[in-house]
């Protein structure tokens, strides 16, 4: 992750302000950063959104393309994670600097999906062994201004949520091969429901508190955080500890509830959002990203 | 005439029988979730490495080697206040690597190395898990390579490897603050989910969730946890995470005595 260097005094400072719940920026423990979300940005994607979260800006796209299902499970289709952390969000990001926090990310993005409640597989399938949509998330890091995961995941649900997979239809002749017919209406689409995608929290144990949504000044306070995966509706899909530092028992617990209570908040305000600015339909007003 | 390798080719990819089989489900059997199964540790077998230890648990056979502290790669310079103790600077502090792999033979399917993404995650997942516990600023400049691999995997790969890898640095002389102790759960579907602590791979691959927890014993801190699947509401998860401790406190005499034994063996193999 990107680093920031600061003195002992700042340390000092930000970890006396989170013991009384005031944060540098007038924050609490549990407020995030003012989140703008914007769906449908890049028109050459099935689904695409873009997430700024104070400065951290994640850019998401989702191609679908068909493809053979996976030998161990026919009737499904499957979703491949790709992250980049491109050299704009931090310069250690240059060259293959940023591979290994790219990997780690689309590690985690692939088990918090990796479980038959987040999204339905067997609506991607067009028929069982041979044909299933292939969902390419693929998520780009234009700017990076600490939290990272729960930004991504965010811009991820935001991204599935938009997608529109075209209809298709396979058709058999007689001597037995087969056609694949797409649709002639361009809006006959598919659309995945997101109900239980699950969002990311990140609580980051600083002195005896722990905070959500933490500024890159704070992550370096911090020793060690815990990442919890949450669905709408409090399940926990994915836990894990991050960082160099260990964790209490009793804190870990702690942590936990605040997450599936931080969590909920977040699902309630994203669907909203997002259930508004589909119905204002083509009349929106677009904003684009960087913008 | 023996047959013509380059006129008659096989298929491209190969797979194994069992995934045509006619399903033969075998179930685990019910058995006590507490049950951790009897554990064989042993360090100090490799001449090779600085430290190592072999650790078997059920069908789970894991090796690891620890070499170091050698130079570190990419020069650091860096200053600013020292650690107390008289530990480097935080910019000049030790590293460490890990490294995770699979022999191609341990799972159900022929696995060729490397293994990808799915080993480098747990590759981070063992180094998360073992620096809180190795007092790195004592070696400034210098990195620690841990490697493990994991010959049979028979439930629980993951917490048997960070058991080891802590055994191994201990074997190899590494200044450590404590041992690091792992456990592996699994979550059961079904009528009555319950967990299940030290899974079986039988138990694990019919599992809708699965844990697992280190800990650092004497300390009495939580050293690493990943967990991941339809594991139920935070309340669930917490059980879960009790559980994995307490079964991590069962298991540290084992690894004391592990430890005495191989002290013991080096010094009576050392010359007078």
């Amino acid at each position: 992750m990107a680093s920031v260097a600061l003195s002992e005094a700042e340390k000092v400072y930000i970890v006396h302000g989170v013991q009384e719940d005031l944060r540098v920026d007038g924050r609490g423990c549990e407020d995030y950063r003012c989140v703008e979300v914007e769906t449908d940005v890049v028109s050459n994607t099935s689904g695409s959104a873009r997430v700024k979260l104070g400065h951290t800006d994640i850019l998401v796209g989702v191609k679908a393309e068909m493809g053979t299902p996976k030998l161990e499970k026919p009737n499904e289709g499957y979703l491949e994670f790709f992250v980049d952390c491109s050299a704009n969000a931090t310069p250690e990001f240059e060259g293959r600097g940023g591979d290994d926090l790219g990997m780690e990310i689309a590690n985690t993005l692939y088990r918090i999906f990796n479980n038959k409640g987040s999204i339905d597989l067997k609506s991607l399938c067009i028929s069982p062994r041979e044909h299933c949509w292939i969902l390419y998330v693929d998520v780009l890091l234009l700017e990076c201004g600490g939290n990272l995961f729960d930004a991504i995941s965010i811009a991820v649900k935001a991204a599935l949520f938009n997608t529109r997979i075209p209809r298709v239809r396979v058709l058999e002749d007689e001597e037995g091969s087969k056609d694949i017919e797409l649709s002639d209406d361009p809006y006959d689409c598919i659309q995945l429901s997101v109900e239980n995608v699950p969002c990311i929290v990140t609580l980051c144990k600083i002195g005896y508190r722990h905070v959500v949504d933490a500024t890159l000044q704070e992550e370096a306070c911090s020793l060690a955080s815990l990442l919890v995966a949450v669905t709408s509706k409090g399940v926990v899909t994915c836990m894990r500890k991050v960082g160099k530092g260990s964790l209490d028992p009793e804190s870990i617990f702690e942590m936990m509830e605040t997450g599936k209570r931080v969590g909920k908040v977040l699902h309630t305000s994203l669907q909203s959002l997002l259930h508004k600015e589909e119905s204002l339909g083509p009349k929106r007003q677009k904003v684009g990203f960087l913008g | 005439m023996p047959g013509d390798h380059r006129r008659i080719r096989g298929p491209e990819e190969s797979q194994p029988p069992q995934l045509y089989a006619v399903g033969e489900d075998e179930e685990p059997a019910a058995r006590d979730p507490t049950r951790l199964r009897p554990v064989y540790a042993r360090a100090g077998l490799l001449s090779q490495a600085k430290g190592s230890a072999y650790l078997e648990a059920g069908g789970t056979k894991v090796l690891c080697a620890v070499s170091g502290p050698l130079q570190a790669e990419g020069g650091e310079r860096g200053g600013g206040p020292a650690g107390t103790g008289g530990e480097a600077p935080a910019a000049l502090r030790g590293r460490l690597l890990c490294d995770f792999r699979r022999a191609p033979f341990s799972g159900r399917r022929r696995r060729a190395p490397p293994g990808g993404g799915e080993e480098r995650e747990l590759a981070l997942a063992l180094q998360e898990a073992l620096e809180p516990a190795v007092r790195l600023g004592r070696y400034p400049r210098a990195q620690l390579e841990v490697s493990a691999l994991l010959l049979e995997d028979g439930g629980s790969a993951l917490a048997a490897a960070l058991t080891a890898a802590a055994l191994a640095l201990a074997d190899a002389g590494i200044e450590m603050y404590d041992l690091v102790v792992g456990c592996g759960l699994s979550h059961t579907p079904g009528p009555s989910p319950t967990w299940l602590l030290d899974p079986t791979l039988l138990e694990e691959e019919r599992a809708a969730a699965s844990l697992t927890v280190a800990l650092m014993p004497v300390l009495n801190q939580v050293a690493g946890l990943l967990g991941s699947g339809e594991g139920g509401p935070t309340e669930s998860w917490a059980e879960a995470v009790r559980l994995g401790l307490e079964g991590c406190q069962r298991l540290y005499p084992v690894l004391q005595q592990c430890l005495v034994r191989a002290a013991r063996r080096r010094g009576a193999a050392a010359p007078p």
